[in-house]
């Protein structure tokens, strides 16, 4: 995939319904739910033996740059609009994710001596969205700063969810992904439904990492 | 470094408590007591960690015996997370307009807003039976601080744990990320959702006070001094002498798994009467059934015990037990535990 060189500026692209994201190329992943027994839990794995995981099969991504700040705008089909903890439900989510270091796999969120970079977004969070790093599974930790922008839209049963950063962040080397235009990078994508109580790590993921070239 | 569920759950020495059901008045003051202390913050207006039901009953949060959760035969068993409106509670009063606002003698005090379904002791004093065989008694209830907990087995980041001194059931808070994986696996259901923090939050055996020396509010509090608090291998000290000696301390649901560490000594009920007013002896007025249902089939065991030691007081006799139960001396309810927390000082 391809992130389009564009001169519209972050303000413009932030919101999910700015028609410039008209000009950018959509490209559709297939989605599929984590596996139950790479859960990190006995219970866990147990709890979800016979439950469907990975609720949300199709992700519509599109991505920009404009030499200043990268934009993924994500969308998917959602009937549920779920923007907090009610009942037993839990808020939606989206994330992507990005390998800090060579081939860090993707099943597993990184390994130790590979960790990977998540930029995650959640329907109750006020504002933005978190930096986490991992190197394995149940290792995500924020970190304390993010220069992730975020931005949710419910609409008519689908979510519009636009990510933006600056394309390096400098204070940040080994705690975010260091972007440039004419650059590729692997990139993965995770949706969580929250209706369907996804949480950590039952979601549905991209399965394989996709090789994303930024237009230089 | 890989840290396993084993070296979470295990712990050098195991701290419990005993509550002596024929004693509890259900005056809720231990759940009070901790609701002043621990759960007053923003997000938990609704968790009271300890809790005090009429039994039978459906309980707290509603029907919580039906919510799954435990071990069966080893295995974590699935189970549901409690919703805020299962819990019920936290409501918000009219206290402006009562007290106030000049309406004092026109308007009564009610929760603002939607009006409440169920709450921490919903059901309180309906209990079972029949008139004139209707009985009930209050179970006080509070995190069990399990010797297998299923919640440290489900948390699906380690941040939960068990302290190697004490056996006291903690979590990290900054490790938690709220995903009530241990709400779903508790099967006694008392782990709740901070709603501000978006972190769980349970009972933590007053641990600041223990190290302390001083006993968890609920046990200190009780004014039916019926609570007591030491450590499982404390040979001379009640609690190994009511659960491991005398076997009349018995735990809540042990067939859901965890080991619970809260025990009880179960409750002695009066005869059942007939329809001529005549006292049936030989049949109690708790069935059996019920309590067995509750305590596991050791509550047979329990109640002869306490009736035969009770016989012997009544026929002039002595009882070690009884003369336990009765706890002449206050300080002898709480083993290690008797510092006056007045007399400290406190950071």
């Amino acid at each position: 995939m391809e992130a389009k060189k564009v001169t519209a500026e972050a303000k413009v692209l932030l919101d999910p319904a700015a028609s410039e994201w008209g000009q950018v190329a959509a490209e559709t992943i297939s989605m599929g739910g984590t596996p139950v027994a790479q859960q990190p839990s006995r219970y866990i794995r147990t709890s979800w033996s016979d439950r469907p995981i990975g609720n949300v099969r199709s992700l519509t991504v599109r991505s920009a740059h404009n030499s200043k700040e990268v934009f993924f705008l994500l969308e998917w089909s959602d009937p549920t609009k779920n923007d907090g903890y009610v009942g037993r439900d839990f808020p939606d989510g989206a994330g992507i994710l990005f390998p800090l270091k060579g081939d860090a796999p993707l099943q597993s969120m990184g390994r130790q001596s590979q960790a990977v970079n998540a930029w995650f977004w959640r329907a109750d969070f006020e504002d933005g969205a978190k930096n986490v790093t991992a190197s394995g599974i149940g290792t995500v930790e924020e970190t304390e700063k993010s220069a992730v922008a975020a931005r949710g839209q419910w609409q008519d049963g689908t979510w519009r969810v636009v990510f933006a950063r600056p394309l390096a962040v400098a204070e940040q080397k080994e705690q975010a992904v260091q972007l440039e235009a004419g650059q590729s990078v692997k990139v993965a994508f995770a949706i969580w439904e929250g209706s369907s109580g996804e949480r950590a790590g039952i979601k549905s993921f991209s399965k394989t990492w996709r090789e994303l070239t930024l237009e230089g | 470094m890989v840290i396993s569920k084993e070296d979470l759950m295990k712990s050098e020495r195991q701290a419990a408590m005993v509550f002596d059901l024929n004693k509890c008045i259900g005056c809720q003051t231990c759940s009070v007591a901790c609701k002043v202390l621990w759960t007053r913050e923003d997000g938990m207006d609704y968790q009271w960690w300890c809790t005090v039901n009429t039994q039978p009953g459906r309980g707290a949060p509603k029907d919580w015996e039906q919510m799954g959760g435990g071990y069966r035969d080893g295995v974590p068993n699935p189970g549901i997370i409690p919703t805020r409106e299962e819990c019920g509670g936290g409501w918000d009063f009219n206290y402006d307009e009562v007290f106030y606002g000049g309406k004092g003698r026109s308007v009564h005090l009610h929760p603002i807003g939607e009006a409440p379904t169920w709450g921490p002791n919903w059901d309180e004093d309906q209990g079972g039976g029949e008139y004139p065989n209707s009985f009930f008694f209050y179970l006080p209830r509070l995190c069990n601080h399990c010797t297998r907990p299923v919640c440290v087995e489900a948390c699906p980041r380690n941040a939960m744990y068990k302290r190697n001194e004490d056996g006291v059931v903690l979590r990290d808070e900054t490790r938690c990320r709220g995903y009530r994986f241990c709400l779903e696996a508790c099967p006694y259901k008392k782990i709740y959702f901070n709603y501000a923090k978006k972190i769980s939050q349970h009972c933590i055996f007053c641990f600041p006070r223990i190290e302390k020396g001083v006993a968890p509010a609920c046990a200190r509090q009780c004014p039916g001094r019926l609570v007591f608090v030491g450590f499982l291998d404390d040979v001379d000290g009640p609690i190994h002498k009511l659960v491991r000696e005398w076997e009349v301390a018995i735990p809540l649901h042990p067939e859901y798994g965890t080991g619970p560490n809260v025990f009880y000594i179960p409750p002695l009920a009066p005869y059942r009467l007939n329809e001529d007013g005549s006292i049936d002896e030989t049949t109690p007025r708790i069935p059996t059934e019920y309590l067995e249902k509750l305590f596991g089939p050791r509550v047979n065991k329990a109640l002869d015990t306490l009736k035969a030691e009770m016989a012997k007081t009544k026929n002039g006799g002595k009882s070690d037990l009884m003369n336990m139960l009765i706890v002449y001396h206050w300080h002898e309810l709480f083993g290690p535990f008797t510092k006056d927390p007045a007399e400290l000082t406190w950071k």
